[in-house]
Order: C-alpha cells, then structure tokens, then sequence
C-alpha cells in the first residue's frame, strides 16, 4: 500500500508516520512539504491513501484537496489539520475528504481511519 | 516558513516542533474564538523568530500600521515555560468586534473595553493552556492588562530590558468577513528558553525516538517503514 503524508512541519509528518507503524507496517511512504508537492506525488505515485493537512505554504490543504479530488474523484484523502473548527470540516467533506481529524493523531486514531473512513 | 535565527539557541527540529505545537494551539484557539463569533476563522501559518531584546519593538511595529492605535492586552504566564502573551488589535478591528459581540451598531468604549477583554481571555488562555499541554508542562496565568495606545508605545525599554533573548511566536488572527484582525506574540525570556528545549527535546524524542528513522528535509523523499 502506498500512503502519502503531506505536512509543511517535519515533526508533524513523523507523527503521522509514527502513528501508522502498527496498522500499517509495511506501507510504502511518500511525503510532501506543501500542497504542491502533494499534487506532483499523487500524479506520479497515486497513493492509495493521503494525509493532507491544510494550513501550508505555497499550495495550502485546501487547494491541494481540490486538485488531488479533480486527478481522481475516488482519491482516500484525510486531512489531519489543527483547524478544529466546525466550518472547515464541512468545508473538507464537501470537497471529497474522506473525513477530518484534528492534530495530532495516535495510533488508536488511526486504526479506526483503516477501518470506518477508508474504502481500501 | 519565515524562521529567523539569531543565535544557534534552537535547531532545525527544535524549531519545527515549536512551530507546529504552536500550529496546534493556535487551531485550538481559533476554534473557540469561531465559535464565540460564530464565524469562520482564517489560519496562518505561525512564525518564530529568535531576537534581541532591543529588536523586539521593530519587530513588532513591522507588523502593524504605525498610524493607527491599537488595543494591546498583556498576560503574564509563570512554569517551567514561562513569558508573556499579548495580543494586538487595531481600533477598527476593535470596534468591528464590539458591534458583532454585541450586536449593536455603536459600541461605547466600555463595550469595546470588554469585548477585547474577553475575546484575550480566550485566546490567551486557550494558545498557553493548548501549548503547554503539548509540551506536558503546566503554567500559572496572572490577571491580564489592557492598554488603548499608539503603535509606537506598545513595547517600552523597560519591559524588556533585563532579559538578553527573546522568542517571538508570532500569527495572526483573521476572521475577514468580520474585518476582524489581531497579531498574537508569545515571548518568552531567557530563563524559559532551556527548559522549553528540554520539553521539546522531550517531544521530539518521543515521536522520531520509536521511528529510528532519519529524514532528510529536502525537497520530499518517500521511504519504507521501518517495523
């Protein structure tokens, strides 16, 4: 399986990874820094999962959800952000996330993203 | 990401992982701030700069309109991370939080006094609590103070004059529909900073620790995991 985590914060895409370690032992990982890195990973590798947070530079969540959705309507994406608010997960959904998480996320998260929010 | 290092203080990683800490409390805060406005909040991406004591005044009044007067709230935080945070809100965007919070057309002074109050009360409290509590470290609030003063008047001398470094965490609070605007400091003084990067060591240790991994911070990489 390859998974993609797109964060601008290094700290933040370990947790991520940390967190896939038991579910996902031998997942192949691709990360990302920025929005557009993600869209250039997902035309090249087209991952079967993405972690997308929102707020980043050059290219934030937001956009990058919009574009990865336009490549492939079907596309597994969860944005892991520190945006809790009500109105941008609505906003998310709406563009075709799978679902929203706020940070950061642990392994028990994680194992239940793998078993209600993804279709794998 | 706008990083500037004076010193060698903090590492890349050490930096990174205050930023996004930081990140997170901010989203926190947010939240909450959304909810008492009943608006959507716009995020920006924290910075955190690493200055002289006399260079904190310029780097402040490089943020705002050194024309306009500001409301600037000031709450002193005491813990193994200590500082302060302050909160700066033009008087426009002030006024524009009165007649929201209150619903009126022409909030007086004491209504705009209390809106700001309380809109720090929440920001603050929320920004610190969330940021310590990533760090597993706890901190004491004293009673915050409220100033309606020019730009050039928000930092004194003698606010910072017996500490050599400061770390400036720095972003902006940004509900646009409301023309509501703020720039939130967290400065913490020289006795904070080593045992704020010894609770971020700590962090950090826990999260790459478990990985045994070492990722480049080039462009982008792609690996396998390692079980």
């Amino acid at each position: 399986m390859k998974i993609l985590v797109v964060d601008d914060s290094k700290i933040a895409r370990m947790g991520v990874i940390k967190s896939l370690k038991d579910v996902q032992p031998k997942a192949e990982l691709f990360q990302a820094t920025n929005g557009h890195e993600a869209v250039e990973i997902f035309k090249k590798e087209r991952p079967d999962v993405v972690f997308l947070d929102l707020t980043m530079p050059v290219m934030d969540g937001y956009e990058a959800l919009k574009k990865i959705i336009e490549i492939d309507k079907e596309a597994q994406i969860i944005i892991v952000s520190a945006d809790i608010q009500s109105e941008a997960k609505h906003r998310v959904l709406v563009a075709g996330a799978k679902n929203m998480y706020p940070k950061p996320i642990n392994g028990e998260i994680m194992m239940r993203i793998f078993e209600q929010d993804l279709l794998l | 990401m706008k990083v500037k290092i004076l010193n060698s203080e903090f590492n890349e990683d050490q930096i990174d992982a205050l930023r996004e800490f930081m990140n997170v409390s901010i989203g926190a805060a947010t939240a909450n701030l959304a909810n008492l406005l009943d608006a959507f909040g716009t995020m920006h991406i924290p910075e955190i700069e690493i200055c002289n004591s006399n260079e904190l005044a310029d780097k402040i009044e490089s943020t705002i309109d050194l024309e306009s007067m500001y409301y600037a709230t000031k709450q002193l935080f005491t813990g193994k991370f200590g500082g302060e945070c302050m909160f700066v809100i033009s008087e426009d965007s002030a006024r524009n939080l009165g007649r929201h919070l209150y619903n009126i057309t022409v909030p007086s002074g004491d209504e705009i006094n209390d809106a700001v109050i309380e809109l720090t009360n929440i920001l603050t409290s929320t920004i610190v609590s969330r940021l310590t509590q990533e760090l597993s470290t706890q901190v004491q609030f004293f009673v915050p103070s409220l100033q309606f003063i020019d730009a050039n008047s928000i930092i004194h001398d003698e606010d910072v004059a017996e500490y050599s470094k400061i770390i400036i965490i720095s972003t902006i609070l940004d509900f646009q529909d409301q023309q509501i605007n703020g720039n939130i400091y967290i400065l913490t003084k020289d006795e904070a900073i080593e045992s704020l990067k010894v609770l971020i060591d700590k962090k950090i240790e826990e999260i790459y620790g478990l990985l045994k991994l070492n990722i480049p911070t080039c462009y982008w990489t792609h690996l396998k995991m390692v079980t």
